[in-house]
């Protein structure tokens, strides 16, 4: 080749970027979440509760005298991408820990780049029961998100409770929406054995176009439905479903996993919310008797946030580094292989209760609250009535 | 039973495919005349969207802001094509057709990234104007009344189009540039302000159908790149440049979709796309189309 | 006459140096880079040697990677079988798919390869079963690695680095060959496609034929590199195949210059670090990489390479004349 093409390489060449030096004292976090796409709506909150954890440790001097560093980054909810971003984490930015993803197809993923460059990975919501089975387990990869087997599983024992032949499912086309389906129906069919799965519907996660699957399920007329589809999906299904009578039609007996009553959904979808349904959130926010420690973190949320209900999402990155924390302070340590050792059979303290992730499948037990969302003069959205916390213990293996 | 079904999978085939017609029109346009495949313009759809919530937001407590706002967000896209055509577009019409695309690409990178920058990442919605709110039955199935009015705009949009191309000395002129264009400049025609005033017809289209779909579908970034394949899809099998062919492609499109999420659900995206394979194979300026020159 | 200096060789002496630099970041880099120019160079034996503006070249990328990613995981396959089947796959497709489009002419040519793409990626996209669906196919396994540090002075690197010192070598092997190909009589007939297809059919020269025959060569070698860039990622997506994936390449390629065979891996090159930096600083990637699109349209037609060119050409006032080695 002629000499000006080699030029023209080293020029491209030339503006080779170094990877950012480390500051002695910093822990460096890596905390790569959906802050785009549909997942969004949830992503932010959680960046957020992370956020005030890390502000919090550092207000109180910091772990072993060492400040914490966030560094969020943005999977835009997506495997490719949240591989891509993580990696650069690890090899560009030098992070010591990583927490993140979102989703339970990105995660996995990651899960393999953080076992190839021994970097401590926790995962606050991917649920796939697939990231801690025993293929997949590996010294490098923890919890604290609830699993789609605890998740599934419950929402049977609610259903199983209703006096319905006919069930149907909506649930995203991937890894959580066919585990959590799966759970299910193996339960619920053992629970009630007369009850039939007449349709089941799998939208791509994502999808924008919600009405032909809402016509093909009503078609087979169900009497109850179990929906797993999240955050933007909902949305999507409720506002084009509902002027379809898909609601009505089962008279809410809709179960919705996925953290549809979190208050981030209930306030997004305000009076086009499906009020009847029963829905599930890590955190349900409006709790009337929730405990000390609840009302404490929920006020210091609020003026974090400057929002004047908080988030109910905020928990899972909060939790997140809590768990990370206590691991650390547990090894005494900030060497990764010490503080993976740690993790094994920790419990640390939360604002719903004290949460051990399990030395099985290095998964919390992580329940959520389940209940009927209704109307109230008291909010300007609808809330969770008679929040309980469900025991996940019966639901894991 | 099975017949009500069929029914309401016809119907709401209908809807997606009269949504998807209102896009794919302009695309239509500007290949007929332009001769260019405008990637930009599924970007001009995202930015109708946008530009119709905020004008909505704007004009808040009012309750029938829809209407000026889709209005508005129309214009404004229409203002924007012109700006594109007239101070950048122009300059490359005698570079090689990659070029144009490249540039059209280009636009879709550049803008889709400002609507980032002022609405955020946050999944955005509008409220249907409450006149339209509800839904009547037909044959026993729910129609939101809002779809059957998309329906019966863009129905009136197709022929009223149709009466244009038709009828009036404007369409007669576009007509033969889609035909001949240097003969057209030969016969003193201004051809540079005709392909700017087909560019601004498309954006214009292209920023109400953005408007007209906010309250269905939710506004969130990256929607432009899902449109433009759709409305590709929709302009190859229908034929690139003819208008009734866009009208038919997309009652194809969404027919096809709408029951093969039926038929065969696992591949129901596969098969729209094996569709324009098919027809590009046998008869590739589409079903109403002519061969290009 | 200039006497022949080896490029090649020198381009892949230098490369190999950047694992004694000692960083995984750089590494890793590298090795990105590498396995993006040889998709690029395979595409620009379409786009720049033969005139054919295909949307849908990504899809032979990513089916190769698939293939090799899934026999590697699930069918413990060994990694040279497993990148030949990559290759294979890439250019079966390429084969099925360039039999109907080279039929086809411009836009038409075009829309169609973009329609095959996106049926492969649709398929990948709803194949939950084997393909992994919207989660992809994730954990792919390094290849056996483990003889290279047997090498005098490769021991001690980590197996990112023994990936890369491999992934350099294949890719700088199948870049030869590729130029081999270009600078052939058959190369020579493309360009005489490119140039007036017309006139090269008056002169008795099939021009589906050949036409096919670069498809499916470029295809082979797409699949190729995907399959690398699969293990290399560690994870194969249904991402990999779709529409924006192939349009980066060709900006890829045109950004660096198509008019010249190293084009494409200047421009892969630039994309790749100036990715790096940018993202560094803002989110706003696409819109910066959009300006520089513009800028290239309107201002450097020819790419890097057409513009460096260009000036030298301005600077010493001799004639540039097509880029080879």
């Amino acid at each position: 080749m002629r000499r000006r093409t080699f030029m023209a390489m080293a020029a491209a060449g030339a503006a080779l970027p170094l990877g950012r030096a480390k500051a002695a004292n910093e822990v460096r976090i890596g905390f790569p979440m959906a802050l785009s796409g549909p997942g969004a709506l949830y992503g932010t909150p959680i960046t957020r509760g992370a956020e005030m954890c890390v502000a919090e440790i550092n207000a109180a001097g910091g772990l072993n005298g060492r400040k914490l560093l966030l560094i969020p980054r943005d999977s835009k909810g997506n495997a490719d991408e949240s591989v891509r971003v993580s990696r650069e984490l690890i090899l560009k930015d030098n992070v010591d820990f990583l927490v993140g993803t979102f989703t339970s197809a990105e995660t996995p993923a990651v899960s393999t780049i953080a076992k190839e460059n021994k970097t401590l990975l926790i995962a606050p919501t991917a649920k796939t029961i697939q990231l801690t089975s025993p293929q997949n387990l590996h010294p490098y990869i923890y919890r604290v998100a609830s699993t789609t087997d605890i998740e599934g599983r419950t929402a049977a024992t609610i259903m199983a409770k209703w006096d319905v032949k006919r069930v149907a499912t909506i649930a995203p086309d991937y890894a959580y929406g066919r585990d959590i389906m799966e759970a299910f129906t193996v339960l619920l069919k053992k629970l009630k054995p007369g009850v039939e799965i007449v349709d089941q519907q799998w939208p791509k996660l994502g999808q924008a176009d919600f009405a032909p699957f809402i016509t093909a399920q009503m078609s087979k007329q169900p009497d109850a439905i179990f929906g797993a589809c999240f955050a933007g999906d909902f949305a999507s299904l409720v506002k084009q479903g509902k002027p379809l009578g898909y609601f009505e039609a089962i008279k809410n007996q809709y179960v919705g996993a996925g953290e549809t009553g979190s208050i981030e959904m209930t306030r997004s979808l305000g009076t086009d919310y499906p009020v009847g349904i029963v829905a599930n959130a890590y955190d349900p926010v409006i709790w009337p008797d929730a405990p000390e420690v609840h009302k404490k973190y929920h006020a210091a949320l609020r003026a974090y946030l400057k929002d004047e209900y908080g988030s109910s999402w905020a928990i899972q990155g909060y939790e997140g580094i809590l768990a990370l924390a206590a691991g650390i302070k547990r090894a005494n340590s900030f060497d990764t292989e010490k503080v993976c050792k740690a993790m094994l059979g920790l419990t640390f303290e939360t604002p719903i209760g004290p949460q051990t992730i399990r030395e099985k499948d290095h998964s919390a037990n992580r329940g959520q609250f389940w209940g009927k969302i209704v109307r109230t003069s008291a909010y300007p959205f609808p809330v969770m009535e008679s929040v309980s916390y469900t025991d996940p213990t019966p639901f894991m293996d | 039973m099975a017949a009500q079904f069929l029914f309401s999978q016809f119907l709401s085939g209908l809807t997606t495919a009269i949504f998807l017609f209102l896009v794919a029109s302009g695309l239509s346009l500007v290949f007929g005349v332009l001769r260019v495949l405008n990637f930009a313009h599924g970007t001009f759809y995202m930015l109708g969207a946008y530009i119709a919530w905020q004008a909505v937001t704007w004009l808040a407590p009012a309750k029938e802001a829809f209407w000026p706002a889709a209005l508005l967000a129309a214009l404004a896209i229409a203002a924007l094509g012109l700006v594109v055509e007239r101070f950048l577009f122009r300059y490359l019409y005698d570079k090689e057709e990659l070029y144009q695309l490249l540039f059209t690409y280009a636009l879709v990178l550049i803008l889709g990234d400002a609507a980032k920058m002022l609405w955020g990442t946050a999944q955005l919605s509008v409220a249907r104007p409450p006149v339209l709110d509800g839904a009547i039955t037909v044959f026993g199935t729910l129609l939101p009344t809002y779809n059957l009015f998309v329906m019966i705009l863009g129905s009136v949009i197709a022929v009223g189009f149709w009466v244009i191309l038709q009828r009036t000395s404007a369409g007669r002129m576009i007509r033969a540039a889609a035909m001949d264009r240097e003969m057209l400049g030969a016969l003193g025609t201004n051809v540079g302000w005709l392909y700017t005033g087909v560019f601004v017809v498309s954006s214009f289209l292209a920023g109400l159908s953005g408007a007209l779909v906010s309250p269905i579908k939710a506004i969130v970034p990256g929607m432009d790149v899902e449109i433009i394949v759709e409305a590709f899809i929709v302009v190859v099998i229908g034929g690139l440049g003819s208008f009734w062919g866009t009208f038919l492609g997309a009652l194809i499109y969404g027919q096809v979709l709408s029951f093969g999420i039926l038929i065969f659900p696992r591949f129901s995206i596969f098969s729209v796309f094996a569709l324009m394979a098919v027809i590009l194979i046998v008869r590739p300026w589409g079903l109403l189309g002519r061969p290009l020159k | 006459m200039s006497k022949r200096i080896p490029w090649t060789l020198i381009i892949f002496l230098a490369a190999l140096t950047i694992p004694w630099l000692g960083s995984r970041y750089y590494t890793f880099l590298s090795t990105q880079i590498v396995i993006l120019s040889l998709f690029a160079v395979s595409y620009n034996l379409l786009l720049g040697s033969t005139g054919l503006v295909s949307f849908g070249h990504a899809a032979y990328f990513g089916l190769g990677s698939y293939a090799c990613g899934l026999l590697m995981k699930e069918l413990s396959i060994p990694f040279p079988i497993a990148l030949l089947a990559g290759g294979l796959m890439g250019a079966a497709f390429a084969a099925v798919a360039g039999y109907f489009c080279v039929r086809l002419t411009k836009i038409y040519f075009s829309m169609l390869t973009l329609a095959f793409a996106q049926i492969m990626w649709a398929i990948c996209f709803q194949w939950n079963e084997v393909t992994g669906g919207d989660q992809g196919v994730s954990g792919i396994p390094y290849p056996e690695l483990g003889w290279m540090s047997s090498i005098p002075g490769l021991d001690g690197f980590r197996i990112g680095d023994y990936f890369y010192i491999m992934t350099l070598a294949i890719c700088i092997v199948c870049i030869w060959i590729l130029q081999r190909i270009t600078n052939s009589p058959f190369g020579r007939l493309l360009t005489t496609i490119r140039e007036n297809p017309e006139r090269a059919s008056f002169i008795g020269v099939n021009v589906h034929a050949y036409e096919l025959a670069a498809f499916v060569i470029a295809g082979g070698f797409a699949g190729i590199s995907g399959a690398l860039f699969g293990i290399f990622n560690r994870g194969v997506f249904a991402d990999f195949m779709f529409w924006p994936k192939s349009a980066e390449v060709l900006i890829m390629t045109i950004l660096g210059g198509m008019n010249h065979f190293w084009g494409p891996v200047v421009g892969t090159i630039m994309m790749v670090v100036l990715n790096q930096q940018i993202t560094s600083y803002t989110e706003y990637w696409p819109m910066v990489l959009g300006i520089i699109l513009l800028v290239l349209l309107f201002v450097f037609p020819g790419g890097l390479v057409g513009a460096v060119d260009a000036g030298l050409k301005r600077v010493t006032g001799r004639a540039g004349g097509r880029g080879d080695a």
